[in-house]
């Protein structure tokens, strides 16, 4: 049984008459990697915040690694890390010594701030422009800079807003090892995201925020188990020819059968009929060269949630 | 309250100011100004024997009302422009409190606005070559110098601490500074005159001869002229009324004034005819003399020969000092208004102000 690093129970939060926040519960494990998914304007951001202990919730209760944020706010941030979704880094201060000084604030003495900057500048990779002016990087270095940020002071709970925004593929790629390797040493990594694609490769399970509230697990569950779209390839022929073998052996009318590019594109009940479709179009002798989920598990309940609240 | 936190962010915000070419501009400009204000004011008190007290008097006034321009624009937006570029949350996030914040910002603040008294030190220093510049005198107006830079500087972090934007903070804490500079003698000057005694005025003249128009002498002779105690004076008064103004009753307005501050505050020297030798006993004079209330019924002689009036020196040991209550009323503005920035800026915000965002 893994215990929560973040627990938020009834939480809510409105300004003036805008409620970002309307009802937030929810629980991320340590030792694991949560996605928080959302559309625009579902209140993440403000739910980051007032998981950082920044922003008072006007009802509900957090607690980030068991501490209540509001009551002990320097007990709750020596405990988390929070990289916001724009870097708001001092201009003038070049990367290690922006590092260098949230570290002194963190507590670190002058030497192991110095040290800690240097080991977090080779993690996050950027050892060669370390002592570059902030204001030069690009958008994807200044990412990098920011969680480098949040990781200065090791802290036990991580909330990462939009951490992948502006990253290069290889840079993503580091950045969910990096991920992948601080949940393993049982931290608690929350990661808001819109790249679902991305997310669905790091996170271990997912929360999903439509109009300021939580969207229960049944819906959730409800969501996922939806028809979903496959694409199918075949090996030898393009997919316009495809298409009528393969709605033959399914048993489909080949007018229901859309063709995408180099795909026929099939829409199955869950997982199981998937597999069963599989099975038949391989036992019918079709060279099926690839047969994949059109969407991630995420971004088809996802669109599938905000479909619905609309 | 951690000092190696406060200081850290004191000099997070020094560092990137002095990286910014136009600091240094500002500094050159600073110099510029006053290369010239010395050299004026050696010209202007070559006629004294030791002119170097005025000369330092007025280089170390033109420092206050350089900082007091500046300092405004330096600290006025320290607060709201970092939470404008999202740098303030990165700041909230750390184990650092908000008073430290906050303290921190205003100590970096005042000491830029020292670093400006700094670059006046050589002009100082040359002022003294003048001669006649007491120790006492330079060791309290830099005191003064100091402590006003720094309610500037509390002003200006604390009003960008109260008001969301950067732009309205820079144009309020210039504002109250310029309603302690320029609205405390437009308030006195109003004020004072608007308030009226009315002074009756009893003239007794000399009896002139009415063909030579010379006066008429005890000894019967005409050779009094230089002399009025000789002279034969009229038995009747000529009365007269009209109104004066009450500096005295609002005298105190002017004491929230820094430039009165520093020039009440700081002791000053007599020249040969009894009059204060630099800027600073000049002021002092003038603001004392409104302390005094007009005689509302006053008598002339022509054949008096008392002299009018008390002496400068006379003026300011019958009057009080003000400074004190004037610097008091200050620095407690300041802390008052820094309380206000350290509330509103405290994490986690329950209220915001509208149109902000914390990160």
């Amino acid at each position: 049984m893994t215990t929560a690093g973040i627990v938020a129970e009834g939480v809510r939060r409105s300004f003036g008459d805008v409620h970002a926040v309307r009802g937030v519960t929810f629980q991320a494990p340590e030792g694991a990697v949560t996605g928080l998914v959302g559309p625009n304007g579902a209140g993440k951001t403000t739910l980051l915040l007032m998981l950082a202990s920044l922003l008072a919730p006007d009802a509900g209760t957090i607690r980030i690694g068991g501490v209540d944020p509001i009551a002990e706010p320097a007990a709750a941030r020596a405990k988390l890390g929070w990289m916001p979704d724009s870097l708001g880094a001092w201009p003038s201060l070049s990367a290690r010594e922006t590092i260098a000084v949230t570290g002194r604030l963190s507590g670190l003495s002058r030497d192991a701030a110095a040290a800690r900057a240097a080991e977090l500048l080779t993690t996050v990779g950027l050892e060669t422009l370390g002592d570059a002016p902030a204001r030069v990087l690009s958008r994807g270095q200044k990412q990098r800079l920011g969680l480098a940020r949040a990781l200065v002071h090791d802290p036990r709970v991580l909330l990462l807003d939009e951490p992948a925004s502006g990253l290069d593929p290889q840079a993503r790629i580091d950045l969910r090892l990096l991920l992948r390797a601080l949940a393993a040493e049982g931290r608690t990594v929350l990661v808001s995201s819109h790249i679902l694609s991305e997310l669905e490769e790091v996170v271990d399970d997912a929360v999903f925020m439509v109009q300021g509230e939580t969207v229960s697990s049944e819906r959730v569950a409800e969501a996922a188990g939806r028809a979903r779209t496959w694409r199918v390839r075949l090996a030898d022929r393009d997919a316009v020819a495809a298409a009528l073998p393969v709605a033959q052996t399914l048993g489909l009318d080949v007018a229901t059968v859309p063709v995408d590019r180099r795909d026929v594109l099939l829409s199955f009940e869950g997982e199981t009929a998937a597999a069963a479709g599989l099975a038949a179009l391989v036992a019918a002798g079709l060279p099926v060269a690839e047969f994949s989920a059109a969407s991630g598990i995420l971004e088809h309940t996802f669109l599938d949630l905000e479909g619905g609240a609309r | 309250m951690n000092a190696s936190r406060l200081w850290t962010i004191a000099r997070l915000d020094l560092t990137q100011r002095i990286r910014t070419v136009s600091w240094y501009v500002m500094l050159g400009v600073f110099a510029l100004v006053l290369v010239a204000t010395t050299a004026l004011s050696f010209l202007s008190f070559s006629s004294q024997e030791d002119s170097g007290s005025g000369v330092y008097s007025v280089v170390v006034l033109i420092t206050l009302l350089l900082v007091v321009l500046v300092s405004p624009t330096l600290s006025g937006n320290s607060i709201n422009g970092d939470r404008d570029a999202a740098t303030l949350a990165s700041l909230q996030v750390t184990q650092a409190t908000t008073t430290e914040i906050v303290l921190g910002k205003f100590l970096a603040a005042w000491l830029t606005g020292l670093t400006f008294a700094a670059v006046a030190v050589p002009f100082l220093f040359v002022a003294t070559f003048g001669g006649g510049v007491r120790p006492i005198t330079v060791v309290v107006s830099t005191v003064v110098l100091i402590v006003e830079t720094g309610v500037v500087a509390a002003l200006g972090t604390a009003i960008s601490g109260v008001l969301a934007r950067p732009l309205f903070s820079v144009a309020a804490t210039y504002l109250v500074v310029a309603a302690l500079t320029l609205g405390t003698p437009i308030a006195f000057a109003l004020i004072g005159t608007g308030i009226t005694s009315e002074r009756v005025e009893h003239y007794q003249s000399a009896v002139y001869d009415e063909v030579t128009g010379a006066p008429e002498c005890k000894d019967g002779t005409t050779a009094c002229i230089d002399n009025p105690a000789e002279q034969v004076c009229r038995d009747d008064d000529q009365t007269s009324t009209y109104s004066v103004p009450r500096f005295d009753y609002v005298w105190w307005i002017l004491a929230a004034n820094p430039f009165v501050i520093l020039a009440d505050a700081t002791p000053s020297g007599f020249d040969a005819q009894g009059y204060p030798e630099d800027l600073f006993g000049q002021t002092r004079y003038a603001l004392r003399q409104a302390q005094i209330a007009p005689d509302l019924e006053v008598f002339y002689s022509e054949c008096d020969t008392t002299p009018s009036g008390p002496s400068p020196q006379e003026v300011l040991d019958s009057t009080v000092p003000s400074w004190f209550v004037g610097l008091g009323g200050q620095v407690l503005l300041a802390g008052l208004l820094m309380w206000w920035a350290i509330v509103r800026t405290a994490t986690p915000a329950r209220r915001l102000p509208p149109g902000t965002r914390i990160a």
